[in-house]
């Protein structure tokens, strides 16, 4: 790649992504409308809350940490996505494997509890004890998948991971090839989704939306595009591992829906669980599955 | 003479028509009315279609529904509310309680008119307004803000004084604030903008 496209990608790879949030984000609610036989809000329903959050006339500050907790929390997924290939830019993705990826994944968490720390609600202090917690559920069983798929595939490299399954046609997807580990990656990104039945952290009948509780204007306005690019973030690191990667944009946004249909139909349909029962189910159904996994990869037999 | 269209001001005309799309409510439901909200939100009238939601706490909320009589102990609790949120911020009178008393007229313990207390943006008169009074109530505040005239908010900010002294003479003494309105005014720049 030439210097200028990779500086052009660089300005346009969150503005893109970005975009498809909101298109993620407003087929959610325009399906939950659908589910529950509303009409429900616009298909860009998510843009227009970051305008109007953005464009509050007031902003109250909590302090020093607050303000600067928020910018590490958008900061930290800006940067993830770098290292993340889609088609067409997988240029950072030679510099930064998936372990890369798994650390700077905590980052925004990290943010997120400084940051709501110094507000100092109570409500908000339980929804971050909730997400660390939940951080614990899920982070295992998807690294252990992780290196279930490292050792089958003899590389840390996403790239690499992508190429394998690409040239190996549908048979060589990893949901196909081994769909144990498949499996526990999937539950694990519904709770790293924080859909429910995980949707411990924002709980808003409970804990009245957790960390944020004391967020108003800006503060939430860069919380809710954090959470619109985290969510294709996320469910590109499935497709890359366990959905064949994509060739193109068109196979890459038809992959993104579909996966998307899939978790969202099944938050519908669920309610939410107590965060020990979340963390208990990850450990229980998901963690075994993963090791099962990693296990039949190492005698080679699945 | 026309008006000189600055570049903020035809700037402030778009962000209004985008902003008009997304109100997010906080519903302060003491009173008795509350059983009109869930029609009104969920499959039979839908207001999530004009982009209004429910929220759960102040700081996120752009509307502030008050429903029915207020009682002087709650009148605190909601004006500590109401300082919590960030401006613009509209208060929603709802019923008639809210605007003259209604049935509770010549009781001791209830306020009788809001607007003396916080500024108000829009009443819904009826006891109780049903939800196509609230849905087209709710359709005239989205026009309103669409054309950048639903100010009622800065009138909190610019007369502040009047509203402490209708407060302070209710309740007998002056209340405790955790929010320094005027101070706020300042920072955010409120006062000046209006010019």
């Amino acid at each position: 790649m030439s210097v200028l496209s990779i500086v052009v990608w660089i300005i346009a790879y969150p503005l893109i992504i970005f975009c498809i949030g909101v298109l993620l984000g407003g087929y959610e609610r325009k399906f939950s409308a659908r589910v529950e036989r509303r009409i429900g809000p616009s298909w860009i329903q998510p843009f227009y809350d970051v305008i109007k959050l953005m464009s509050k006339k007031t902003n109250v500050s909590h302090g020093y940490m607050h303000d600067v907790a928020i910018l590490m929390l958008l900061g930290g997924t800006m940067l993830t996505l770098y290292f993340v290939p889609v088609p067409g830019f997988s240029y950072f993705s030679q510099f930064g494997d998936f372990l890369v990826i798994s650390y700077l994944l905590l980052i925004p968490s990290l943010g997120m509890a400084l940051g709501v720390g110094e507000t100092a609600n109570p409500n908000g202090s339980i929804g971050i004890s909730r997400a660390l917690q939940m951080l614990a559920g899920y982070e295992v069983p998807f690294i252990l998948t992780f290196i279930g798929v490292a050792m089958k595939e003899q590389t840390t490299s996403m790239l690499d991971i992508i190429r394998v399954q690409q040239a190996g046609g549908f048979w060589a997807w990893g949901l196909i090839a081994h769909p144990l580990l498949g499996v526990a990656a999937l539950i694990a990104l519904q709770g790293m989704l924080n859909e429910k039945p995980f949707e411990v952290i924002v709980a808003p009948h409970e804990i009245a939306t957790g960390p944020m509780t004391e967020m108003g204007g800006k503060y939430l306005g860069i919380m809710f595009i954090q959470h619109l690019i985290a969510v294709p973030l996320e469910l590109t690191l499935y497709i890359n591992l366990f959905l064949g990667g994509a060739s193109n944009w068109l196979e890459y946004l038809v992959k993104l829906f579909v996966l998307w249909t899939a978790l969202i139909s099944v938050n519908m349909v669920f309610g939410r669980f107590r965060v020990d029962s979340a963390v208990k189910f990850m450990w229980k159904i998901s963690l075994p599955l993963a090791a099962l996994g990693v296990i039949g990869i190492m005698l080679n037999i699945a | 003479m026309a008006k000189e269209l600055t570049q903020k001001a035809a700037w402030d005309r778009v962000l209004a028509k985008l902003k008009k799309n997304s109100l997010w409510m906080l519903h302060y439901c003491t009173g008795c009315g509350a059983i009109e909200l869930p029609p009104t939100m969920t499959a039979r009238y839908d207001m999530e279609r004009f982009g209004i939601m429910p929220m759960v706490t102040p700081r996120q909320a752009d509307i502030l529904l008050i429903t029915g009589y207020l009682s002087v102990k709650t009148l605190k609790r909601v004006i500590l509310v109401y300082e919590q949120m960030q401006a613009p911020k509209y208060v929603v009178g709802f019923g008639s309680c809210t605007i003259n008393g209604g049935m509770y007229w010549d009781s001791y313990s209830t306020i009788k008119s809001l607007d003396q207390y916080l500024p108000v943006e829009m009443y819904l008169a009826g006891c109780m307004p049903r939800p196509e009074a609230i849905i087209k109530g709710f359709s005239w505040l989205i026009d309103r803000v669409g054309k950048g005239e639903a100010n009622s908010w800065r009138d909190y900010y610019e007369n502040y004084e009047f509203y402490r002294k209708n407060q302070e003479e209710l309740f007998g003494g002056p209340i405790q604030s955790y929010q320094d309105i005027p101070a706020d005014a300042q920072k955010f720049g409120i006062l000046e903008a209006r010019q």
